[in-house]
């Protein structure tokens, strides 16, 4: 069982003084969403969980400053989640080495499992410190799938004509509270001030109002252009269930088209808009 | 003897209401998967298999944002134009769960207990509430525990409970709900039961107790240590009531307008100066805590919570004031050995 694993690693992290904190998943009950523990004591290990209710994606938490302080830590990332730990490193906001990263395979999240997994290529992680895995035949199937599955949400909206495109965002961005779940859940938006926080002088309104989540939701898919891992938390986390997945995907598709891009796939690529290359496009500018 | 409606009656009521230059809320699947309270076009059908509504009637009286005046330079001259004395449509609020109901006493006090807010008054001025006796709990419902329940009458001005399948047994509460039904209910012989609400969850005299004493007690940042630090929970929340003024505008005019705003965000308490009296998320829970169940209860005499559950629901990592009261309130006998966060 992987969940014995995880514990059983769990504790010998902490007793062995590799890691001191490890941060997995917890949950109230069977069935109900699990939720990110800080397990610092190798005794409380058997609180940790692992079953299809465990999609938070937890690299998310390493930007909180109460996280920061229990010390060095070990993390428990799927195969996606572990695409935002290596944008986080490229990004220099985390030094892989201060963290230990377990990686977990993934056969699907949530029931039904999420959108993003039917068309999921990274069911083993690849690049952690270690990963557990159901068996080894399993292990052995290496699951490929085509762009045209990833991106088969976006391409069907896009069939829309522009105003009901237009008209779809319209009554999506008027559910908005601005409540910034979203923002907070989301493993790249680590900005300590975000521009929607900025307010000598006010960038983005902070009203809820057309104009205002128009600004804020084009502000927000764009700073995550090209850096999005495509957990989908910022979707889950709603509480108006606004469709971001397909915003991102908008996003991500350009990158993939313009760029060969996709993001945290491979740690040794340099990210579109932090690198510079002689064969950069630009028969844009006129 | 009672008053009873049936659901085609019901139906003409509201519709009538809209055809007379009214507007009428109440819960609809704005989604597939998704229930709100939202401004309904026509009666349509009375949802039913749904708990409660992901956000609350809150921002139909305090709305997320609201132009306060607006103001416009010509040269050296400001020149501003009031806004509260616009009309507002007439509000029917049908079908609220006794829970959202419950939060309009408690924000009444809030938006009159020393400045009068018109625009708040204006809008409550309009409404006529309906609220529905809830037949069904889920597990993040705790409205008996804060002096609520399922066929509460706080805020309300008639009360339906489900009687049969096609009909509901109407109380009404105040003039607002004698008028609105005046010569739509028939006499019935049956009166329809009161379903049983939730179990008792935490003793809310205790944790106002607890939180008054344990300002420092290291728990607030253990129990809260997943907090994202969003304001899902104030938002979808029938009785947090935070909002902050800004101008919007630019070099010619623009408006003063007042949003929603969060004790969860980092910048709630950020001084000019950079310092953060609240700078942990356990600080800031403490005070969601502390402003619910202690210091508006001091002032007000009530619980600032209806134990609608909504933050429970919402919450991306499941914590809820519930999940943080249940565990302060198992927690206590061993508190010394919580090490400080
Ligand atoms: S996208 Fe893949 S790794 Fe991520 S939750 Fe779905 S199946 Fe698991
Ligand atoms: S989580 Fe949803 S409602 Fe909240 S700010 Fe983001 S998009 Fe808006
Ligand atoms: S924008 Fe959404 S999908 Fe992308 S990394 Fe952030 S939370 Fe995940
Ligand atoms: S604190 Fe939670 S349970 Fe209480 S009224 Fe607000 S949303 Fe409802
Ligand atoms: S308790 Fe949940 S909903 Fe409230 S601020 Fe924390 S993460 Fe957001």
């Amino acid at each position: 069982m992987i969940v014995d694993q995880l514990r059983e690693l769990c504790a010998r992290l902490l007793s062995e003084g590799t890691a001191q904190v490890v941060i997995g998943y917890g949950q109230a009950a069977p069935g109900k969403p699990a939720y990110p523990v800080f397990i610092r004591r190798a005794e409380d290990a058997d609180q940790l969980v692992w079953n299809d209710q465990c999609m938070t994606n937890l690299a998310a938490t390493l930007k909180r400053r109460e996280v920061k302080a229990l010390g060095k830590p070990a993390v428990i990332v799927k195969g996606c989640d572990e695409r935002a730990l290596i944008m986080l490193a490229k990004e220099s906001q985390i030094v892989r080495a201060n963290i230990y990263v377990i990686g977990v395979e993934c056969n699907g999240a949530g029931r039904p499992a999420m959108a993003k997994c039917a068309s999921c290529d990274v069911h083993v992680p690849r690049w952690t410190d270690t990963v557990i895995r159901e068996t080894e035949s399993q292990a052995a199937a290496v699951r490929t799938t085509p762009s045209s599955a990833r991106y088969a949400d976006l391409e069907a909206f896009m069939r829309k004509t522009p105003e009901a495109r237009l008209a779809f965002w319209r009554a999506e961005f008027g559910r908005c509270v601005k409540c910034y779940a979203c923002r907070q859940v989301c493993p790249l938006c680590y900005c300590e001030r975000c521009i929607a926080d900025k307010n000598r002088p006010c960038v983005i309104d902070t009203s809820a109002t057309p104009k205002g989540n128009f600004a804020w939701h084009i502000t927000r898919a764009f700073h995550l252009a090209a850096r999005c891992a495509g957990c989908d938390e910022c979707a889950r986390a709603c509480p108006a269930h606004i469709d971001l997945r397909l915003l991102n995907l908008a996003l991500a598709a350009a990158a993939e088209d313009h760029f060969g891009w996709r993001a945290g796939m491979d740690p040794e690529a340099e990210p579109p808009a932090g690198a510079y290359s002689l064969k950069d496009k630009e028969d844009f500018i006129g | 003897m009672s008053e009873i409606i049936t659901h085609a009656e019901l139906r003409r009521l509201m519709d009538d209401w809209i055809a007379r230059g009214g507007e009428v809320i109440g819960p609809a699947a704005v989604k597939p998967d998704l229930v709100q309270y939202a401004r309904l076009e026509s009666a349509g059908l009375m949802l039913s298999g749904y708990i409660h509504p992901a956000n609350s009637i809150k921002e139909f009286f305090f709305p997320r944002s609201e132009i306060l005046y607006r103001y416009k330079f010509t040269g050296k001259k400001i020149e501003l134009s009031d806004v509260v004395n616009d009309p507002v449509k007439p509000m029917l609020i049908m079908g609220a769960r006794p829970c959202d109901a419950s939060m309009l006493p408690i924000l009444d006090r809030v938006f009159n207990w020393d400045y009068k807010d018109n625009f708040y008054d204006k809008r409550r001025d309009a409404a006529t509430v309906v609220t529905m006796a809830c037949t069904e709990h889920d597990d993040a419902c705790f409205c008996t525990s804060v002096g609520c329940g399922p066929a509460a009458e706080q805020g309300s001005d008639a009360l339906l409970i489900r009687l049969g399948e096609d009909a509901f047994e109407v109380r009404c509460l105040t003039g607002k709900g004698r008028a609105l039904f005046q010569g739509k209910t028939q006499p019935g012989e049956r009166t329809a039961e009161i379903p049983p609400g939730p179990p008792l969850k935490f003793d809310a005299d205790f944790v106002r107790k607890f939180t008054r004493d344990n300002f420092d007690n290291p728990i607030w940042g253990e129990l809260t240590l997943r907090c994202a630090g969003c304001a899902a929970c104030a938002y979808t929340c029938p009785t947090c009531h935070c909002f902050d003024i800004v101008d919007e505008g630019n070099a010619y005019g623009g408006a003063r307008v007042k949003n929603w705003d969060c004790c969860q965000f980092s910048m709630f308490t950020q001084h000019a100066s950079g310092h953060n009296p609240r700078s942990a998320q356990g600080q800031r829970q403490r005070q969601r805590l502390s402003h619910k169940f202690a210091i508006y209860p001091d002032k007000f005499g009530e619980i600032l919570c209806t134990g609608c559950g909504n933050c429970g629901r919402i919450c991306p990592v499941g914590l809820g004031v519930l999940t943080v009261l249940e565990e302060i309130s198992n927690a206590t006998p061993s508190l010394e050995s919580v090490e400080p966060v």
